[in-house]
């Protein structure tokens, strides 16, 4: 056993790397250059390797993030922690840069890019790492608790700064990528019934303009009341107590104020008002039985019924191509272009069939009939190309290497380490949920990329920073001896 | 602070999610690709490949002069593709200016051209060539012209009987179009020559392979070239044709003329007509057909195919040559007339003329008495048992000129007219009917109708002295050196030639010596003629005439029939009298005559006014 002890002057530059996960990304990035190129080959070039090519910069933008993944192996691997705040407050400082005019640059409609020369940078992506290492800090502080109420607001607090900065950056898709903390959150313990009600929230929000207000308030009020029922656990009877209190009261305010004044509103306004109002009630009796968790309920209950009263005040307030997608997603409208891209972008995956129509043969990415093929769409071209194995192959690999992140993260003793992995697989996991389920007509189309397999610059090196971090925290040598130790 | 238990739980959870979300990947994946994959692989190919239809010029039909009766013209299409449109709108209102489209009109095409967002669609359709100008000009992004033929017909003649070209039917798609060569869209030919020649005018279409290999570029090949239609050159002789629907301008009836020679047919007008240009596939096709179809005068019927009216007393011509024939009549027999016929208490009434009179004279003055006696002995003839085979034996005859049943020409719409089987006499009197009983028809009356080709086709029969061609309006296909065999055939009555010379006698004393149609004498031409006056019970008497000249080696064969003409001297003698003249010297010598036709007026009040609204 003795054999295998190391003192900290044997550390190498690889030693106690996650060979499984390098490997994973290589391949993931070599896939990735495989479909760029087949995306964005142009036949009758005359110089193949101008600069000129999309694929070319790819090549260009893979040779940086693997220059970056090996300085980062080589950098000490407790600055993490330490720099956390700095990494964060900088990288922010960067999204920040593109409302400066002059720097700032739209690309479809996103004021999210930076423009220096020739190259174009989404700093958001870069944000990502920089957020990742902040929230692993501050869930890593001595004695935070993701059981208080006031810890959890803190992570929320800094996730709000990204998020808001992509609305007003009119990209709103890489502001939605945080939500996937919850995900993490899940794993370092947060509630069950919290859980719930905010995947119910998410699923309500887009069905928001299907259902009528009346139907949803009483859909939220069943579950919340539902998920407040779990949390305490044996007082059902509170429960019960009150949602007929709630029916009672508005009952009888509907028939006063109906009276009153004539049955000039519907029953929903005093459903509503008293809902509002028994929130009081609510705190009150959560403070005085000392039931901290209800206190999650009940802002989670607050955000979502200010976002009731009109049921699509948030819908409203989405530029209208998000509306559009939306719609079209759920079948209300039929936007032509939406539609056809979908539609086009099934075609392509469909008639890959078992092994695809080869490299460079697939004409629906030849013939531009996919958009954003290289891009969003990526997928549609190893799902043509290569077919259901090719597909099945990139599946492997993005599953493996999330599970991957997930294992690392598990096996680290310090939160810190812990947290960030993570955070890392949930921003994989709602990428790849995000991008494939969209470009197979399950998910809304959002503008987000394919992990290590969408062009981009700026998406390839923020990943692979977020992935190599997460290898170099893996492989620190505290991690090692505090292992050893446990032997 | 974590429970270690759920904490291992709760990561397991996790992964389950992880693994479950690429699984459920994999597994619609696995579905797009594997099970509905064909319906895809199809798609895709719908995607790249198109196939575009072109559509070939259609032929063009001259007269027997070479002038133009049908020709192609250049009109233009507007398209547009909703999707490159300029996104803040265009400025209608110009648009409407140039195009004159109505604002309604205009706007509904264009919301219908929005349902196919990236497919062009037609929004205004046959604008003139300055508008097409002016729209270039204007160049709206998303818009376009493209080019396509409608027909024109200088001649503004022979509405019916040139035909006009229709958006093809759904119920013609369902039921005729067995060769599939038709689809929605297309245009097929309805009534005359472009109906009946659809084959040869419109060509084949060609159908060019289009890979579709960017948004914008596309490679072509041609799988199949367009066929050119055919031109054609008609018998018709326009400006004849012009000069007899002229003439028979206010009145209802029909015209036709055959070269007996060849059975070509030189005029064939049917009054009231219309301008063939009214029904070019255009904007106001819908508006011209509803009125012409409402029309109780009928202009969309080709009177001279089929409306087969009482031929009148044309029709003792023939019973003359069967009586010849049948050796019942010899040319100096001679019968007594006393205005009238009578046998048993059956009267036939006939007008005042020199009694007893032969053959001759009988044709010139159209006795009807005379004719009575030649019916009467025809089917009463001893050798047959009784009247009613000898009526059997007449009818035969009378088929064989072409009455009652269908000559065959490639005039669309032909009819056959009334001619009875004798079942049909047997079943109606329960057998027991004699030649007294079907005696109006000795004088072309009764269950006895004919249409005016018909009776012109007759006039060419004793013409010809005993033979026809089957009339018809195409003499040429270009690219063929004859035409159908069938134009080309004769068909023989079992009537000798020197009975035809008995005849003309009398048809030539009826014009140039003293009988019911001097009017129709021209100096020198030999015309040969009768009349008929059909009596009707919707007004006056229908007008008729046949006519042919020269008496030797004749030129043109015509039949006019002018419904409720009063005479056949009224009417129908001046108008088949002065298309000969013109047909066969090119002058009028006779302006009064032209003028006393076309100032002449008809009472139709009775037979169509009436319905007319108002």
């Amino acid at each position: 056993m003795t054999g295998i002890r190391r003192n900290s002057n044997d550390i190498t530059l690889f030693s106690g790397v996650d060979w499984i996960t390098v490997i994973l990304y290589l391949s993931l990035t070599i896939l990735g250059f495989i479909a760029i190129f087949s995306a964005t080959y142009v036949e009758d070039s005359e110089n193949i390797l101008s600069f000129e090519h999309k694929y070319i910069k790819h090549l260009f933008w893979l040779g940086i993030s693997y220059t970056a993944a090996l300085i980062i192996l080589l950098l000490d691997r407790s600055m993490w922690h330490k720099w956390a705040y700095i990494i964060c407050a900088g990288t922010i400082f960067i999204v920040l840069m593109t409302f400066i005019p002059g720097l700032g640059k739209t690309v479809n409609g996103a004021k999210a890019w930076l423009g220096f020369g020739g190259f174009t940078l989404q700093p958001m992506e870069l944000a990502k790492v920089g957020i990742s290492l902040a929230t692993a800090r501050i869930m890593s502080e001595y004695g935070y608790s993701v059981q208080k109420f006031g810890d959890v607001i803190k992570v929320l607090l800094l996730l709000l700064i990204p998020m808001g900065i992509a609305v007003l950056q009119n990209d709103t898709g890489s502001g939605l990528v945080f939500c996937s903390f919850l995900f993490m959150f899940y794993r370092e313990g947060l509630d069950n019934w919290i859980c719930v009600p905010i995947i119910f929230l998410a699923a309500l929000l887009i069905l928001s303009f299907l259902l009528s207000p009346g139907v949803l308030l009483i859909t939220l009020i069943v579950i919340f009341t539902f998920s407040a029922g779990m949390l305490m656990r044996n007082r059902w009877k509170a429960c019960i107590k009150y949602v007929a209190a709630l029916l009672i009261i508005s009952t009888l305010l509907f028939l006063a104020l109906g009276f009153g004044f004539g049955f000039k509103f519907d029953y929903y306004d005093c459903l509503l008002y008293t809902t509002m109002a028994s929130m009081v009630a609510v705190v009150v009796y959560a403070y005085r039985k000392n039931i901290r968790k209800l206190y999650f309920l009940v802002l989670l209950f607050f955000i979502s019924v200010m976002c009731l009263p009109t049921s699509d005040m948030v819908f409203r307030h989405l530029k209208p191509h998000q509306q559009d997608r939306i719609r079209t997603f759920l079948g209300l409208e039929d936007n032509r272009d939406l539609l056809y891209n979908v539609n086009q972008s099934k075609i392509a995956i469909g008639s890959g069939g078992l092994t695809g129509k080869g490299f460079l043969e697939g004409s629906q990415i030849r013939y531009g009939f996919v958009p954003e093929k290289h891009t969003d769409f990526i997928f549609c071209t190893i799902g043509e190309e290569f077919g259901f194995v090719g597909a099945v192959v990139l599946f492997s690999l993005l599953c493996m290497l999330i599970l991957r992140l997930m294992k690392m993260g598990d096996r680290q003793l310090e939160a810190f380490g812990r947290v960030y992995c993570y955070c890392v697989a949930s921003i994989l996991f709602f990428h790849c949920f995000i991008n494939i389920g969209m470009t197979m007509g399950i998910v809304p189309v959002m503008g987000i990329p394919l992990p290590f397999i969408s062009y981009g610059g700026s998406s390839l090196l923020g990943f692979s920073l977020l992935v190599f971090i997460a290898i170099a925290l893996d492989a620190s040598p505290i991690k090692r001896q505090s292992t050893l130790r446990k032997w | 602070m974590n429970n270690p238990r759920n904490d291992k739980w709760r990561h397991r959870i996790l992964r389950w999610i992880v693994f479950g979300l690429f699984l459920f990947f994999a597994g619609r994946t696995a579905y797009l690709q594997l099970i509905e994959g064909n319906q895809y692989i199809d798609k895709a190919e719908n995607n790249v490949i198109r196939y575009v239809i072109t559509y070939p010029p259609r032929g063009e039909v001259f007269d027997r002069n070479g002038e133009y009766l049908i020709q192609n013209k250049i009109c233009y299409d507007l398209m547009v593709v909703p999707r490159e449109t300029p996104r803040d709108g265009i400025d209608t209102a110009r648009l409407i200016t140039i195009t004159e489209e109505p604002k309604k009109r205009l706007v509904r095409s264009l919301n219908e051209a929005r349902k196919n967002w990236r497919i062009a669609s037609p929004v205004v359709k046959y604008l003139s060539a300055e508008a097409k100008l002016k729209l270039d000009e204007w160049n709206i992004p998303g818009f376009y012209t493209v080019p396509r033929t409608v027909r024109q017909y200088p001649r503004n003649i022979g509405g019916n009987l040139l035909g006009s070209l229709s958006e093809v039917s759904q119920r013609f798609l369902d039921k005729y179009n067995e060769e599939g060569y038709y689809t929605r869209g297309d245009y097929i030919g309805e009534q005359g020559i472009e109906s009946a020649y659809e084959r040869e005018l419109r060509g084949e279409k060609g159908r060019i392979r289009r890979n579709i290999y960017d948004n914008n570029t596309a490679t072509n090949e041609v799988e199949k070239e367009a066929v050119a239609g055919k031109n054609l050159v008609s018998t018709i002789d326009a400006s004849l044709q012009a000069f007899a629907e002229e003439l028979m301008e206010g009145k209802v009836g029909s015209v036709v003329a055959i070269e007996p020679a060849t059975g070509e047919i030189l005029v064939m007008a049917s009054s009231p007509t219309f301008d063939p240009n009214e029904l070019v596939i255009g904007r106001q096709r819908g508006n011209h057909y509803m009125a012409l179809l409402n029309d109780p005068r009928r202009p969309l019927f080709n009177r001279a195919v089929t409306s087969p009216q009482p031929p009148g007393s044309t029709f003792k011509l023939l019973n003359g040559l069967i009586g010849l024939q049948e050796g019942v009549l010899k040319p100096h027999y001679r019968y007594t007339c006393n205005k009238g016929y009578r046998a048993g208490n059956i009267k036939m009434g006939c007008h005042e003329h020199r009694s007893p009179l032969d053959l001759d004279y009988a044709i010139a003055t159209s006795c009807n008495a005379y004719f009575c006696n030649v019916y009467r002995n025809i089917l009463e003839n001893k050798r047959y048992k009784s009247p009613k085979e000898g009526y059997e034996v007449w009818r035969n005859y009378v088929e064989q000129f072409g009455f009652g049943v269908k000559l065959g020409s490639d005039v669309t719409g032909e009819r056959k007219g009334t001619l009875m089987h004798r079942e049909y006499y047997d079943k109606l009197y329960r057998k027991s009917w004699n030649a007294l009983t079907v005696l109006s028809v000795s004088i072309g009356q009764g269950e006895l109708q004919a249409t005016s080709l018909q009776l012109a086709n007759f006039a060419a029969t004793i013409a010809n002295r005993g033979y026809y061609y089957t009339p018809h309006i195409i003499k040429q296909i270009e690219g063929q050196d004859s035409i159908d065999i069938k134009y080309r055939t004769p068909h023989y009555t079992s009537v000798d030639k020197k009975h035809f010379e008995t005849i003309i006698k009398g048809m030539w004393r009826g014009v140039n010596v003293d009988g019911t149609c001097q009017l129709a004498k021209l100096e020198g031409l030999d015309v040969c003629g009768k009349t008929g006056t059909a009596q009707n019970p919707l007004g006056d008497d229908h007008s008729t005439f046949i006519s042919f000249a020269p008496r030797n080696n004749p030129k043109i064969a015509i039949a006019v029939y002018v419904e409720h003409g009063v005479w056949g001297s009224t009417a129908a003698v001046p108008i088949a009298s002065l298309i000969e003249e013109k047909y066969l010297t090119d002058t009028i010598t006779r302006p009064w005559l032209v003028e006393y036709v076309k100032n002449l007026k008809l009472d139709y009040y009775k037979a169509y006014d009436r319905h007319k609204k108002k």
